[in-house]
């Protein structure tokens, strides 16, 4: 069995990189803080402690890790901190460093989002604790009981509410108050933040790494300031499926493992950046996981437990879980983010904001214009007006002049026969179930086609649909063992950006959503992932091979859920972060393709 | 995989539907398999795939058709959904010459990907545009004989000869199957009994190389 290794967290790269990933974000917002900052810090007050808190790192009794939890008061802000004990319990396995790993060192409840306690009817209570960004701590275990005290003494200090929809879920900085949500709108989180004091506090046991304060946690960056969120579905109390197994968050440090190894062996190779070992190991697990299958030859049901578990069994938990999605961007709300003269004051907060909601259908001729590049984010109301004009001259210019060709001149030019062909064919096909092109001598159709062809001549040499020469890439490892060379069963999802999976309505969704390049250029690669992730059990449990992969993948058109995808996405692309980015190859076209010359060289003059 | 009670046959073929954009490919699979046709179906992208299970010589045979996309931008990719089928319906428009010009073009590509025991047939589609053809019978009728193909003509919209041309393919398929089971003194395969999809090519010496593996 490979179940000790699966759980043995020593030398877990992946799990000491998310930790550092979370401790960094938090150390680096607290810095920020600090920077603004001009008083001096307060001493700090230690407000609550408990002994004999303990995570479980794994499975085994022997690798627990006991320590001692502490709230601590700073001016008027609270922290939390936990530190492991320093002699480590009789039989521990775990070295110093190993520890290090799960040491809590001040977070600023500010950067909490939420506390969520579980009273299972056997064994101990315990907390888990989720941060604004998404990411959350292991669980902590209360051996001596004190986690009412815990809640208690938090609520002394800062805002704490209890979830309308989960009891047991408390909420931190509520953001449903309708002040603080007008407030965080306007990009203020600071301001709205209850304790969000200096974070300039000592605490002798922490300390921090040097290295830590590099890396950089743009993509978490700010989350405290989303905006009118709500704990929802994911932590409803009665749903089983929903509840957070413990079983799999004790596996935590295969969340990051696996995320990684589907992200890297989809999108790139093996050059070795420092994730080396993990993939090495990855390769001497895959081998062993097929041999113990053949010895169940012949059976028909799916033996689960042949299947590597999936850290990010995302409909069991959310570790890592991106954050709730909103609503629409609307008129009212779209209006403060412009200035009087219709500049876009903070372009970042508004794809954020876009990213988490997308946008309510009347403003998308205006907003995809930004989005789309086409109008600069500080271009005033009248600069967008006057581009659009002359854009629109532009336009008509490169119209008139496939307009021009001749029936005999076309007859001599094979190209721009060939791809006219091609636009007619297609455009008479494309959508015609949609009101917009439906009936017969439909002028949108029209349209439609005036506007392909118009574009294949302005950018003639890319072709007007050459979007992907994409994953060529090795792939990923089962799907490389069973010959389904994922080019194949993602092609069309990315090819057309799921265009033909979702509902005409979420496909506009999701592709502001991916235009917005927020939190990442790629985000269309990990949604790809969210969605095999999902099926990852089925598709390894079932031996999928390479016919029946391309027609499962093929048959889930019309069953792909964007949010959650979505938050899934989000979450796979924070814990990839630039390792992640890194093993996209280059060239790759982001979610939103560039118009870069330099890209994709146009032929000139062929035409006239 | 685990099969299905209800989903009780003796063969499984593996058949892909071939040829230029536009000839018809999707609206022939949809009128095989579900009497449906659409004169403004979606251009496919990648493949598509449909199932029918119908009798030949007191068979069941479980028809597993993959629709290929025929447009010359996907060509890199579709000839890996050629393995292990063990049929391919070439396809081309009755009015379109230049789509039974390109016929040779997708006999290459079988020969280059597909196994070099593949049945395949020759489709003439679209008849029902009369005053449209622009490709002779005879002329279609005389180069399937010289490369060795079946051939038929076929109208999607009026459901003429589809259900023909799939049972031709088929049963050729079958009797192939049937006689290479008998000349190796093998009872018919029990594998596929188990609905297991054959491979012609099988534990001959393969004459060719699979595609992509």
């Amino acid at each position: 069995m490979q179940e000790p290794e699966l759980h043995d967290l020593s030398d877990d790269a992946d799990y000491a990189a998310s930790q550092q990933q979370a401790s960094a974000s938090v150390m680096l917002r607290s810095d920020s803080t600090k920077q603004s900052s001009s008083s001096e810090p307060d001493s700090a007050e230690i407000v609550f402690t408990k002994d004999n808190v303990a995570i479980h790192p794994t499975q085994f009794a022997s690798e627990r890790i006991s320590g001692r939890l502490k709230l601590i008061k700073q001016g008027s802000s609270l922290f939390m901190t936990w530190i492991p004990y320093n002699t480590p319990s009789s039989n521990a396995t775990l070295s110093e460093k190993d520890r290090n790993l799960y040491t809590i060192r001040a977070v600023p409840f500010t950067d909490i989002r939420s506390i969520r306690k579980h009273n299972p009817a056997l064994g101990w209570q315990y907390i888990i604790v989720v941060l604004s960004s998404g990411l959350a701590y292991p669980p902590l275990y209360f051996y001596n009981g004190g986690v009412k005290e815990f809640l208690a003494t938090i609520k002394q200090h800062v805002l704490l509410v209890r979830s309308a929809e989960d009891a047991n879920v408390f909420i931190v900085n509520d953001f449903q108050n309708p002040l603080q949500r007008t407030l965080s709108s306007l990009e203020m989180p600071r301001a709205v933040s209850i304790a969000g004091e200096p974070s300039n506090i000592s605490v002798n046991e922490s300390t921090l790494n040097e290295n830590e304060e590099r890396i950089d946690s743009g993509a978490n960056d700010g989350s405290s300031s989303v905006s009118p969120y709500r704990v929802r579905s994911r932590q409803r109390v009665n749903d089983p499926a929903r509840d957070i197994s413990i079983q799999v968050l004790e596996k935590f440090s295969l969340v990051t493992r696996f995320a990684r190894e589907t992200t890297s062996q989809l999108f790139g190779e093996t050059q070795s950046n420092g994730f080396g070992a993990i993939e090495r190991r990855t390769l001497e697990e895959t081998p062993r996981v097929r041999s113990k299958k053949s010895f169940n030859v012949g059976e028909k049901y799916v033996d689960e437990s042949l299947v590597p578990p999936d850290p990010l069994e995302f409909d069991k938990l959310s570790l890592v879980w991106g954050k709730p999605r909103q609503t629409p961007l609307g008129s009212d709300e779209w209006i403060t983010f412009l200035d009087s003269e219709g500049r876009v004051m903070d372009s970042e907060s508004l794809r954020r904001r876009i990213f988490y909601g997308g946008l309510d259908h009347n403003l998308r001729k205006e907003v995809w214009g930004l989005l789309l590049g086409y109008y600069s984010y500080d271009s005033t109301y009248a600069e967008r007006e006057y581009l659009k004009s002359v854009k629109k001259s532009e336009y008509e210019t490169i119209k008139s002049q496939w307009q021009s060709i001749s029936p005999a001149q076309a007859r001599r030019f094979t190209k721009f026969r060939e791809r006219k062909g091609l636009i007619d064919k297609d455009v008479v096909r494309t959508d015609r179930l949609l009101a917009f092109y439906d009936g017969d001598e439909n002028p949108n159709v029209t349209v439609l086609r005036d506007i392909l062809l118009t574009y294949s001549f302005y950018n003639f040499d890319l072709g007007y649909c050459q979007l992907v020469e994409l994953l060529d890439s090795p792939l990923h490892k089962y799907f490389e063992q069973h010959d389904c060379l994922n080019y194949f069963f993602c092609f069309r999802w990315i090819l057309i950006q799921f265009k033909r999976e979702l509902e005409f309505e979420s496909t506009m969704r999701l592709w502001e959503v991916l235009w917005t390049h927020y939190p990442c250029e790629h985000l269309h690669l990990y949604f790809c992932v969210a969605v095999l992730k999902r099926y990852r059990k089925k598709i390894m449990g079932e031996r999928m091979d390479f016919d029946t992969l391309l027609k499962f993948i093929n048959e889930l058109s019309g069953q792909i859920d964007l949010d959650s995808n979505l938050m899934d996405a989000e979450a796979l692309c924070i814990w990839a972060g630039e390792n992640g980015a890194a093993r996209i190859p280059p060239g790759t076209p982001p979610s939103l393709p560039i118009d870069d010359v330099s890209l994709y060289p146009q032929l000139e003059d062929e035409v006239l | 995989m685990a099969r299905r009670p209800d989903d009780e046959y003796d063969y499984l073929f593996k058949v892909v539907l071939i040829g230029d954009s536009g000839v018809g490919k999707s609206n022939l699979l949809s009128r095989f398999t579900r009497n449906e046709f659409c004169l403004e179906s979606k251009s496919t992208i990648g493949v598509e795939f449909a199932t029918r299970t119908l009798e030949v010589e007191g068979r069941t045979i479980k028809a597993q058709i993959w629709d290929t996309a025929g447009q010359e931008r996907y060509r890199a990719i579709t000839s890996a959904y050629y393995r292990g089928a063990l049929g391919a319906l070439l396809v081309y428009d009755v009015t379109k010459p230049t789509t039974f010009e390109n016929v040779s073009r997708w006999l290459k590509e079988l020969r280059d990907h597909a196994d070099a025991n593949i049945v395949i047939m020759l489709i003439g589609n679209k008849t029902d545009l009369k005053h449209l053809r622009a490709v002779a019978t005879e002329d279609a009728q005389s180069y399937a004989e010289k490369e060795g193909l079946s051939f038929i003509e076929t109208s999607a919209l009026e459901a003429t000869n589809v259900e023909k041309a799939f049972h031709t393919i088929l049963a050729e398929i079958y009797r192939i199957i049937s006689k290479k089971s008998l000349s190796s003194g093998e009872p018919a395969p029990a594998s596929v009994k188990e609905g297991k999809t054959i491979t012609v090519g099988g534990p001959e010496p393969t004459k060719k190389a699979c595609c992509t593996s």
